[in-house]
């Protein structure tokens, strides 16, 4: 507490510095100058003097002058962040009305900081903005996607082209190796899961701002470390109502596949030179070979996507309000799945006095239906196009499912007969009151409550006749029934207070109290005995002792809370240098009572030094030029069980009988992970401020790490979750613009940004050989996170058609040991970005962005299944054909009667890709025709997603999967392991209607 | 004044939600049960902790199978030696220890190590100041902790039979660590084979003790889910075989023997149905319910029909095929396809000759059920009779005789129309025990650790994958498994198994 004491001081201070005198007084409205809408906030100050006060929440403010000054001489400075000051002399009115423009330079932009707004002149951190407008029409379900290549630092790797997948996303490299990385979302103040993004309608958001440094993070205290992406909603705008309606139709299709198999002759006549499985006749090849079906192609199909979008917006001086509903229904590329989404808004504020009242809130309505991906089990319809051969069909002469020789299942018959559906409901809303005490201008109380409701329920359906269906208890048949629902609410309450002393200095400082507190529970039963004519729970056979089909029920839940209490101070000097403090203590109830509590705090600065009188000379060339430097710290506690430190049983069955059964041994001195952030970097503005660059520069350690320190599993157990180790990232960012025409009719515009970032870990469990293996991944001290460890494959020896390997030593040997594994490379990108272009002329505009990733390894675990000659019953890659079959032949796939050793260097392969994001092509028809027709603005669009990717990796999509955003499989990043559900490559049309 | 506004509005954040902020953050699960540093304070609770301890003997490398393991002690002792083979039609997820080729970093190996310590990590749990209760509840206190005992002891002993180097009751050679306490940061070393088995020995006794004065009835007739004394016994049988104690196998065999007999013919199928006799053949089950698991996965997969493992051709040319109730109840015939019919024994479609597809039929499942859910079966009567007559006929002189008696007496109840055989001479009756053993015990965990305490010896003639190894000489390391690498890189008093270094 005592930090918080000391600021409550500097409060007492602050109140100290009011001068009590009252001579006479000057009122008046500042409004801005396009919308017509009152300002709030505006700083008024008398010129040359500590003496202003900020505009209320109708834009009213009254200043008072005391007596003895010269009255010809008086003058207001009037500035908010994000408008041009103005200088307005009084000339001895009592009334002074203002309007203020929007400043359109780079420093003047307001940048939402997280809990507060800031002027991007003063913000002392990294900060990464990207506008709503930007990507609201993108053909995706989940928005996170839709940023990728956006923002320097923030990398997002789509973990799916299923409709509505949710990405990963890794803001400055991964800061943890068993906790979670995904940074924290906030959308209008509330912490959101990064689970649930595709029950929300982007079209309704405003700003995405990605906070990276310590000064911007660490006001989320625990959650911050892995960065914050803070999103704010579009609010209504005073004037007529406003309606805009936005259609979109159109078609996605498949990536192009770069992993050839074999075809059915090609397949036939392998088989027939291993060992001829089936035994085929020399008829039955002739007949076979006439088959020839492209699984892919039964299972994929050319899906229809439509986006529909209504919002409506307007209000008075007193409310405004926004509200929109929209439909997207997004069918996947393969058969039956899908997403179908039913969302609606309503944001209200009103003002009274000097009290602001508000309202966002959001449903939202998803279905989905969903196939399994990421796995290499059989029965997987992702899968089973692969390992099927060719010369097998879909169907028989009847008109029947054909049942395979080699055993795999008919993917057909599984997409189409077993269902995974799952219903979304999502609520996100928050209330606010702000209020201006009006005993003491520019102290602004304010709290803010809002919850994240999210339930899903869940029905997976399991043909008898299928093999999935079969391959469960009764074996007839499954219907699995699922409902969970989890409810988080956050609620942040402060007092800031803003105040400017003498001519140079401005202050604000608030105090802030924050609770977040989630909980959710869960419940299912899976059922069996289905095949009559019921495929839901009217369906299922009660069980008996005898029959199989006594039913499964289970339950969960989970419920974790923070409490927080933090304070910001910003201070400005001269309007070219700013400090910023914040420190934060946060108790969790994750942790164990030894380390419940933590601290975090950072300090920023910067400076213009285009302000400086030295520059002066160099205006014209330099506009503007900002210098910023900040170091802090933010915690992570994610990743790790709600009771991580504490002993827990289970409930354990045992011959119907109840019991318990331990599930984790305690940990009482388990605390967060702590991201170290130093942070430093040049904002630019040059030739009339066309050109504008940032650099930034960081170096981020993360220390305590969870990791698992290795017991003897003598006790049953073979690791306990402590906080251990360190790992560093750092890093180079790159961001320019670019105005390159600028004309009446004619602007194009092109943007650039990359990312460079190192990733290294400094410190592992225990001493010596503490390397961390994990399959083929290593994770050891002074190398890159999730390192690749295989044996070198070195070809194969022509004389045997053995495969030969490099050893330590570089020496070419036929012996594969493990002892000969060395370090190839690691999944964490190091160098990524985007870049993208504008073109306008008149009515026309053409916009398109890339993005790329270079340098990071992805093992092809699906090539290890179709390149495995001792899978000869099932389909393979083309590759194969040109195995060793005699001496002397030159080639590089070993001879078949050699086991497979998939832990090489073969399937590691390069995860580099530069993909063609988005084409956007539109018309904006002429105002003067549309106004006959009383129509505000029609625009007419066509837009292209994923439209190319560059690659050389074997599969569908260089972009990775990994089958859950948490949890142990997204522990081991760059493998492509199995079932593959690639991108969407989309083409849409749609026309944009306003009144 | 105004400070003290901003002090209200500041705790307005918490008062409005909650009756004082501190609590926000106490929290305690509602679905797990947090344990405390002192253990449990209710006899309840050590009641609770044991029926844990059973259920983990379901896990995937106990008796269950999991995606990449299959019941280390159900029938990969079986799969590693030579009456089951291998099929083409396997996914090669236990090629490893099928076929001899694990090294210290092999993953089922180390689950398995995991898995037999889970059980007895509960187990202490279960035993951890149980005392305190003694003198209020004795009867349950006996019941509660001789089971804890019976179960520590018995996954010791499994330890043992995979890892120890040696079977031999004396050996010096390297056993398993012993685990007798709850403690996290212990970092135990091997104790010798000889030093293991004193102290398997030791529970095994007391547990047998004390389970004889108990509160209440364990088990019901048809329904032997529990150790109870006898089932204490029958592991005491089967230790005591193994450590060539042959009197006390003899002794214990017999009092199994007279509590719970032998299956006759007409109920003896029934049993890999999980159709029990009432008080007879089955002395101690795993039970599995729906949703807890299967067993026999890696033999066959009945609801998918992938037939991994198949019973060796000469096996089953080892039985009176016409008139033995257990050729027809352990093996059978399928063609490949969905949901096609089981033929059992030698049975043939009603159109059609037979099917060449050999399958092992005891894990199946329940009633006509193809799903492979059943109770485990981990000590029977048969094996009781096997144990007593190789420990009659070992120490020779008159108990020739009786174990000749036993071995007919066994024959007798699965063969129709058996008639006595003479078997003359100690040798041959021996082998001819050895034999019945392989027929009445096939695939449920046996047959590795009979070789591995007899001869030492594996001959595969039936090979089906062409990749299978064939044969494991005497002196082979692979007779006693690796300790995992994570528990050598752990813990730093364990020493690796001779030869794996």
């Amino acid at each position: 507490m005592r930090k918080v004491l000391l600021v409550h001081l500097v409060l007492i201070l602050c109140l100290l510095q009011q001068a009590i005198a009252q001579d006479r007084t000057v009122t008046g409205t500042v409004k801005e100058a396009v919308t017509g809408n009152a300002l709030p906030g505006v700083t008024v100050l008398l010129k040359g003097t500590a003496n202003g006060t900020n505009t209320n929440q109708n834009g009213q403010y009254a200043l008072t002058i005391p007596a003895g000054q010269a009255s010809e001489e008086l003058a207001l400075v009037v500035s908010l962040i994000g408008m041009v000051s103005q200088e307005i002399a009084i000339n001895g009115r009592s009334t002074i009305d203002v309007t203020l423009e929007a400043d359109t330079r780079q420093l003047s932009e307001v940048v939402v900081t997280g809990y507060s707004t800031q002027n991007r002149r003063e913000v002392t951190g990294s900060v990464a903005t990207v506008a709503g407008r930007e990507v609201a029409l993108t053909p995706i379900g989940s928005f996170e996607q839709a940023l990728q290549g956006r923002a320097p630092g923030m990398l997002v790797q789509a973990n799916s082209g299923q409709p509505g997948a949710a990405a990963s996303v890794l803001i400055r490299g991964r800061g943890s190796v068993f906790g979670g990385t995904q940074p924290l979302f906030i959308v209008d103040g509330i912490e959101v899961s990064a689970t649930d993004f595709s029950t929300l309608n982007p079209a309704d958001f405003e700003t995405y701002t990605v906070l990276k440094d310590a000064i911007s993070t660490s006001q989320y205290g625990s959650r911050g470390a892995n960065g914050v992406v803070v999103i704010t909603t579009r609010k209504g705008a005073a004037g007529p109502t406003q309606l805009n309606y936005s259609v979109q139709y159109g078609f996605s299709t498949l990536p192009e596949n770069r992993l050839r198999l074999m075809n059915s002759s090609e397949k036939l006549a392998y088989e027939l030179a291993n060992g001829n499985p089936y035994n085929w006749s020399a008829a039955d090849v002739e007949r076979l070979s006439a088959i020839d079906t492209d699984w892919t192609e039964v299972l994929f199909r050319t899906a229809v996507t439509k986006n529909h979008s209504l919002s409506a917006s307007g209000g008075n001086d007193k409310t405004t309000y926004l509200l929109s509903g929209s439909i997207f229904d997004q069918e996947g590329t393969v058969r039956k799945t899908g997403l179908n989404r039913y969302t609606g808004r309503a944001n209200v504020e009103s003002k009274a006095g000097g009290f602001v009242f508000g309202l966002n809130s959001t449903f939202g309505y998803s279905e989905f239906a969903n196939t399994y991906e990421a796995t290499t089990s059989i029965n997987v319809p992702l899968n089973a196009i692969r390992w099927t051969n060719s010369y097998e069909t879909p169907y028989d002469e009847d008109g029947n499912y054909t049942q395979t020789r080699a055993g795999q299942p008919n993917a057909l018959e599984l997409i189409n007969e077993n269902t995974a559906l799952r219903q979304q409901l999502k609520g996100l809303g928050n209330v606010y009151v702000a209020y201006d005490v009006p005993a003491l201008p520019g102290l602004t109380l304010r709290t803010n409550w809002g919850g994240d409701y999210t339930s899903n329920e869940s029905a997976v359906f399991l043909d008898p006749m299928t093999g999935p269906g079969r391959s469960v208890p009764g074996g007839k048949g499954q219907l699995t029934r699922g409902y969970n629902r989890f409810f988080r609410v956050t609620g942040t309450t402060s007092a800031s207070y803003t105040h400017h002393f003498g001519a140079d200095h401005t202050l604000n400082v608030a105090l802030f109290n924050e609770i977040v507190k989630g909980s959710g529970r869960g419940f299912g039963f899976t059922g069996y005995g289905l095949g009559g004519p019921f495929e839901n729970e009217a369906g299922i056979t009660p069980g008996t002792a005898t029959n199989g089909f006594i039913p499964a029920v289970n339950g969960e839940g989970t419920k974790h809370a923070l409490l927080s209490y933090f304070s910001m101070l910003h201070y400005g000097f001269r309007n070219k240098y700013y400090l910023s403090l914040t420190g934060r203590r946060d108790g969790s109830s994750r942790f164990g009572l030894n380390n419940q509590w933590a601290n975090y705090g950072s300090v920023g600065l910067s400076w213009i030094v285009s302000e400086e009188a030295f520059m002066e000379s160099m205006t014209n060339v330099i506009n503007e030029l900002k210098f910023k430097i900040s170091y802090g710290s933010a915690g992570n506690q994610a990743g790790i069980g709600d009771f991580q430190s504490r002993e827990l049983y289970n409930q354990a069955v045992y011959n119907g009988v109840n019991g318990l059964q331990q599930a984790q041994l305690a940990n009482p001195d388990l605390k967060w992970e702590r991201r170290s952030t130093f942070n430093t970097g040049f904002e630019l503005a040059t030739l009339q401020g066309r050109l504008r660059a940032t650099v930034e520069y960081y170096y981020a350690r993360t220390t305590d790490l969870f990791l698992n320190r290795q017991l003897s599993r003598t006790t049953g157990y073979s690791s306990l979750v402590s906080n251990i180790g360190s790992l560093e990232n750092s890093g180079l960012e790159y961001a320019l613009e670019g105005e390159l025409i600028r004309s009446n009719d004619f602007t194009w515009t092109a943007n650039l940004n990359f990312t460079y970032n190192q990733n290294k870990i400094k410190k592992l469990v225990g001493s010596g050989d503490n390397d961390i293996v994990n399959g083929v991944y290593i994770n050891r001290e002074g190398e890159a996170l999730n390192s690749f460890y295989v044996v070198r494959y070195a070809g194969v020896n022509p004389d045997n058609g053995n495969a030969q390997y490099l050893n330590l030593n570089d020496e070419i040997t036929e012996t594969y040991s493990p002892a000969d594994r060395v370090l190839v490379g690691s999944a964490e990108v190091p160098f990524f970005g985007g870049f993208g272009t504008a073109l306008k002329y008149k009515g026309f505009e053409v916009n398109t962005h890339f993005s790329f990733v270079q340098g990071n390894k992805i093992y092809n675990e699906d090539r290890t299944n179709v390149e495995n000659p001792a899978f000869v019953g099932d389909n393979l890659a083309a590759v194969l054909l040109n195995e060793w079959r005699e001496p002397g032949q030159i080639t590089s796939i070993p001879r078949s009667s050699q086991a497979l050793r998939s832990s090489t260097t073969r399937f590691i392969e390069n995860g580099d890709f530069l993909r063609w994001r988005n084409l956007m092509v539109s018309y904006t028809l002429p105002q003067n025709l549309l106004q006959a027709a009383r129509i505000r603005t029609v625009t007419v669009f066509a837009q292209g997603q994923n439209l190319a990717t560059w690659t050389k990796f074997l599969g569908f999509d260089p972009e990775i999967s990994t089958p859950e955003l948490t949890g142990a499989r997204s522990r081991v990043p760059g493998q492509l392991a199995g079932a593959q559900y690639p991108a969407l490559r989309t083409i849409m049309f749609g026309l944009s209607v306003g009144l | 004044m105004k400070l003290h506004t901003v002090a209200v509005g500041l705790s307005l954040g918490c008062v409005l939600a909650f009756s004082a902020c501190k609590d926000i953050i106490e929290i305690e699960p509602d679905l797990q049960r947090a344990g405390s540093p002192q253990g449990f304070s209710s006899l309840d609770e050590h009641e609770f902790a044991l029926t844990g301890a059973y259920a983990l003997f379901r896990a995937p490398a106990y008796y269950g199978n999991g995606s990449h393991t299959t019941g280390s002690w159900a029938s990969l002792p079986d799969m590693m030696a030579d009456d089951l083979v291998q099929t083409t039609e396997d996914f090669g997820n236990w090629g490893t220890q099928a076929n001899w080729t694990y090294a210290t970093d092999e993953a089922d190996i180390e689950m398995a190590w995991v898995a037999a310590y889970s059980v007895i990590g509960q187990a202490n749990l279960t035993l951890r100041n149980i005392d305190q209760f003694a003198a209020t509840d004795a009867k349950r206190v006996n019941r509660i902790q001789g089971q804890a005992l019976a179960i520590r002891a018995m996954a010791h002993f499994d330890l043992l039979r995979f890892w120890g180097e040696s079977l031999d009751r004396n050996s010096a050679a390297k056993g398993v660590p012993y685990k007798t306490t709850v403690a996290v940061e212990d970092l135990p070393a091997r104790l010798t084979v000889k030093e293991t088995y004193d102290n398997i020995l030791k529970d095994l006794e007391a547990a047998e003790a004390l389970l004889s004065d108990v509160d209440k009835v364990l088990n019901t007739p048809t329904n032997r889910a529990y150790l109870d004394q006898v089932a204490t016994q029958a592991l005491l049988a089967r230790v005591n075989l193994y450590t060539k104690e042959y009197e006390a196998a003899e002794r214990y065999a017999t009092s199994v023997i007279t509590a719970l007999p032998l299956a006759d013919q007409a109920a003896f199928p029934g049993i890999w149905k999980d159709t029990y006799p009432a008080n007879s053949e089955v002395i101690w089950k795993v039970t599995y319910s729906p949703g807890e698991g299967n067993v026999g996965l890696g033999i066959h997969i009945g609801s998918v029909n992938r037939n991994l493992f198949r019973p060796a051709t000469h096996l089953e040319g080892l039985f009176n095929q016409a008139n033995d109730v257990r050729f027809a109840a352990y093996f059978g015939s399928r063609a490949t396809g969905n949901n096609t019919p089981i033929y059992a024994g030698n049975s043939t479609p009603a159109s059609g000759g037979p099917i060449a597809r050999r399958i092992v039929t005891k894990f199946i499942g329940r009633a006509n059920v193809v799903d492979n859910l059943l109770d485990w079966k981990v000590l029977r009567t048969g094996e009781m009779y096997l144990i007593r007559a190789e420990a009659r006929a070992t120490q020779g002189g008159t108990k020739l005789v009786t174990a000749l008696a036993d071995l007919n007496a066994l024959r007798a109840a699965r063969i129709r129309n058996y008639e006595p055989v003479v078997i003359v001479g100690e040798q041959a009756l021996l082998n001819a025990i050895a034999l019945e053993r392989r027929k009445e015990l096939f695939a449920e965990g046996h047959r590795w650790f009979d070789l591995k305490r007899t001869s030492r010896t594996i001959t595969r003639t039936d090979k089906e994958v062409l990749s299978a190894n064939t044969s494991l000489a005497p002196a082979a390391r692979e007779w006693a498994w690796p300790i995992p690498q994570g528990e050598i890189d752990a813990n730093h008093n364990i020493e690796q198994t001779t030869g794996y270094n």
